[in-house]
């Protein structure tokens, strides 16, 4: 019973810090319909300021804790200023999702360069020396955190409540557009709101920073607690993010401590997913019924760029022939590999694309169907000897299995919960990875991988990888542009712009979303096995979340809804850090800037830039196709 | 129809019956016992003042909200419990008061997918491009062409529709609803929002429409289009039938003069 108590407390105090992490969630999403991912790493940065100012600098407690606070506060709302305030007015909510996973890596990649990728310990406020109470021991840091937390709740709740800041703050929540008429400062209240979010990450990382150990991607792991604190209590709720914060760090400390530390986060990934089935909108609900007949609300996202035919086709087959010459150019080993990442990735942004970028379907989660069809492949292949062929088969069977059992939840939601929903999915993935060591070898990967071979020829060079890859994009992508291009495509454009328009017409949308859905998975789970073999090993981080974020990233970059946008984004994050290898530590940053960037500066991303320039030099106008998404407002 | 499918007691060439339609919301009765016929051929018109439930009624044929009691029976066979997917692949096919062109396509796209619940040839056979499915492909452009000639917007074939001006979008949508070769064509306030001009060459379509032997429902506002088309009127308010018949019926029944035409004349009564 002692123990039981001892670990509850544990729980509580994690849960504390989620629960102070979810309501900034909770208070973004209630102000802007938006959610901000980047939450997590605003409470890492003041952490590891707190940590510069305390241990490097030496400054007392009561100096360089507010001080840590008020710099992250400020570069928060800087940040904001620039990017989540213009990205609420042009981007789909789903889009300004990514946007702050993107914001949340430029964080993480600044650590990296700031404070590199060791661990930091902070000591605790009062002294190492722990409280008994019959036989129960509690940190002092504890206390430190609980009334913390309790002073963020208390003040909150007294600033929307009682103040007529809050008054405006809950009006730009009910409507946005009528708080304007009413002379409310939107974008102001929506700054505001972001700051105070900040606020409340800063204070709950330099208080939590004592008792768990910090590093460059913490952040990552801040964010996604809260996130899915948040949505099981019912993210647009306060009372809702408090009490799911309390009870994930409740569940976690407790199922670390009497099932497996392995599959700790699986299990709460896990009700999670069962709250999504069961109530989307989480334990606590918040916001009111929409009328059925009326539409969503459509915000258009740019132009997507096409090439006329007759310059089209000829271009393509240019590019076809300068790729299968690189091999005769490019003789560096190093180079040739990023080639082939790239190459393999572009098949799974191929699929990425038809789902998001043609049907809608925002996918957080991608790399885990890479992860499920690489190590299914990679252990089938090294413990039973299968064929390559058979293996990636088997990997992609077992991958459309997963993915149906996953419909069952994401066809049921849209924009945010969904974008949720394959987040969790992902993040299940990536711990089942770590915790399956049997199968997947665990955090050290799964090594002895053969190389793939087929018709007695092995592949083992990345030269001959190289051809292999670039044949097999090259038949998907004909294959792909062959649906985008007839009803298929029309079906999926027509689903993502107007689901119930569509369903008038007879367009089954269920059906067609799950085909796009399938033939994304087979695509991510075909990459992941090719992955496997051409490295001969497999590791979670590989096929992990931030790989899934990156595949969006490469996607948002290179330009959605074109097919073969994807390919430049691959090219790019690919090849850059390896070309320029001393550059490689700043990698992680760049991609979350260049992401930022892409949605807000260059919506039709490179493809389409390089379409224009083209167009331009061949004296023809570019056909523009608008694109645009339903947006649940 | 498949000869297994349910026949319901409809009245003779009836292409869809309503009969004893009702739905609340919260305690207000927004349609109290409704029951009208769509014969073949025929543009029947639902009239009624604003609120009165004629968008509802709509609703509740295409089953896009549940019903609370009655039934609705088209071309032999009961819809109840049926998705609107299923509806629109019966034949049954409508169009929404607001303009819903897809936003993300050119005109002809727009219409082209009107076209989807004929198509046969399959995902496989479009990725394989294979000539069946690239000959469909080029019919249903063809058709489409000729729709869009039909209303005069042939040379905005490649315009984005959201940069059409509202009334040709409303006659995109139409016509994308024509694509679908209805068997019977439910028209949710087509005229809304078109000025005078574009309300003409409406009436026109609604015409050959009729020619085409197409049977349309439409909800309308606009009385001189309503009765310049309508071979028969069903007058609503407040969610309940007042008057049934030709449109020259319907104009001299004192109790739609009262509810609906005369409002203004006499007060409110």
């Amino acid at each position: 019973m002692l123990e039981f108590i001892q670990i509850a407390i544990g729980g509580l105090v994690v849960g504390s810090i989620y629960a102070a992490i979810a309501l900034g969630f909770s208070l973004i999403f209630r102000v802007t319909g938006a959610i901000n991912l980047s939450q997590g790493g605003f409470a890492l940065i003041a952490a590891m300021i707190g940590y510069t100012f305390t241990v490097t600098f030496g400054w007392p407690l009561i100096a360089a804790i507010p001080a840590a606070v008020v710099t992250t506060v400020i570069a928060g709302v800087v940040l904001a200023r620039f990017t989540f305030v213009p990205a609420l007015s042009r981007l789909s909510n789903a889009n300004v999702l990514m946007l702050t996973a993107g914001i949340l890596t430029m964080i993480e990649g600044f650590s990296l360069v700031v404070w590199g990728s060791q661990p930091y310990a902070t000591p605790p406020f009062s002294g190492e020396q722990p409280l008994g109470f019959g036989g129960i021991t509690i940190p002092t840091q504890a206390f430190w955190v609980f009334g913390a937390t309790a002073l963020i709740i208390v003040a909150l709740w007294l600033l929307i409540a009682k103040t007529k800041l809050g008054k405006g703050l809950r009006a730009c929540a009910e409507n946005p557009a009528a708080a304007s008429l009413m002379g409310i400062d939107v974008p102001r209240m929506t700054l505001l709101s972001f700051g105070l979010a900040t606020l409340i990450a800063a204070m709950s990382g330099v208080i939590v920073a004592p008792s768990t150990s910090l590093q460059f991607d913490t952040g990552r792991l801040f964010t996604i607690s809260g996130f899915v604190a948040a949505a099981i209590g019912g993210i647009a709720s306060f009372p809702g993010a408090v009490i799911g914060g309390l009870f994930l760090g409740l569940v976690t400390q407790l199922s670390t401590a009497y099932i497996s530390s392995l599959f700790s986060s699986a299990i709460s990934l896990l009700i999670l997913l069962v709250v999504l089935i069961w109530r989307p909108q989480g334990l606590i609900q918040g916001g009111v019924a929409r009328r059925q007949d009326t539409r969503d609300e459509v915000k258009a996202a740019g132009h997507a760029a096409k090439l006329p035919d007759h310059l089209g086709w000829p271009l393509a087959a240019l590019a076809v022939v300068v790729a299968a010459l690189i091999p005769f150019v490019v003789t560096d080993n190093g180079i040739m590999s990023g080639l082939v990442i790239a190459a393999i990735l572009f098949m799974t942004l191929m699929g990425l694309d038809v789902l998001m970028g043609y049907a809608g379907q925002v996918s957080l989660g991608q790399a885990g169907f890479m992860a499920i069809g690489g190590y299914t492949s990679g252990y089938l292949a090294i413990n039973y000897d299968t064929s390559p062929v058979l293996s990636i088969l088997a990997g992609i069977a077992v991958s459309i299995a997963c993915a149906l059992v996953l419909s069952v939840v994401t066809l049921r939601l849209r924009g945010l919960y969904l974008a949720l929903a394959t987040l969790a999915f992902g993040l299940l993935i990536d711990s089942c990875a770590v915790g399956f060591i049997d199968i997947t070898g665990g955090p050290s990967g799964l090594v002895g991988i053969p190389s793939f071979s087929a018709l007695g020829f092995t592949f083992a060079s990345p030269r001959a990888m190289y051809y292999l890859v670039l044949a097999l994009d090259v038949i998907i992508l004909l294959g792909l542009v062959g649906a985008v291009r007839s009803g298929f495509g029309r079906a999926l454009k027509a689903i993502r712009s107007d689901q119930m328009a569509a369903a008038a017409l007879g367009i089954n949308t269920v059906r067609y979303k799950l085909a796009a859905f399938l033939i994304s998975v087979t695509l991510a789970s075909l990459a992941g096995s090719l992955y496997a073999f051409f490295f001969n090993f497999l590791a979670p981080e590989m096929v992990g979340t931030s790989r899934s974020l990156e595949l969006v990233a490469m996607l948002i970059i290179g330009g959605e809804s074109t097919l073969v946008g994807g390919l430049f984004g691959a090219l790019l994050l690919t090849l850059l850090p390896v070309i320029f290898a001393p550059l490689a530590v700043y990698k992680t940053f760049a991609s979350g800037a260049l992401l930022v960037a892409s949605f807000l500066h260059l919506p039709q991303g490179i493809y389409g830039g390089v379409i224009q320039m083209i167009s331009r030099l061949g004296g023809v106008a570019p056909r523009e196709v608008v694109k645009t998404e339903a947006v649940k407002s | 129809m498949s000869a297994t499918s349910p026949q319901i007691e409809a009245s003779e060439s009836a292409i869809l019956s309503v009969r004893n339609l009702a739905k609340s919301f919260g305690g207000l009765k927004a349609i109290n016992d409704v029951s009208f016929d769509a014969r073949g051929g025929e543009v029947t018109a639902l009239i009624g003042p604003n609120g009165a439930g004629k968008t509802t009624v709509f609703n509740l044929v295409s089953n896009i909200m549940s019903r609370d009691a009655g039934t609705v029976v088209f071309a032999g066979r009961d819809l109840a419990g049926l998705s609107p997917v299923k509806i629109a692949s019966l034949g049954l096919i409508r169009t929404f008061q607001s303009a819903r062109v897809f936003p993300g396509m050119t005109a002809i796209e727009n219409v082209m997918s009107g076209g989807h619940r004929l198509g046969r040839h399959s995902l496989p056979s479009q990725m394989l491009w294979l000539s069946g499915a690239r000959d469909e492909e080029r019919r249903l452009r063809r058709r489409a062409e000729e729709m869009l000639e039909l209303v005069g917007l042939a040379s905005f074939a490649e315009t984005h529709a959201t940069e059409l001006p509202m009334g040709a979008q409303k006659l995109l949508e139409v016509v994308r609803a024509l694509m679908a070769q209805p068997k019977l064509l439910c028209l949710d306030e087509p005229a809304a929002g078109l000025n005078d001009t574009e309300t003409q060459e409406l009436a026109n379509l609604l015409r050959a429409i009729r020619k085409l032997g197409i049977p349309v429902v439409i909800v309308e506002h606009n009385m001189s289009l309503v009765m310049n088309v309508a071979d028969r009127v069903v007058v609503i308010d407040s969610g309940a039938i007042i008057a049934t018949g030709t449109p020259a019926e319907v104009q001299n029944n004192s109790r739609v003069i009262e509810a609906y035409l005369g409002r203004e004349d006499h007060g409110a009564a």
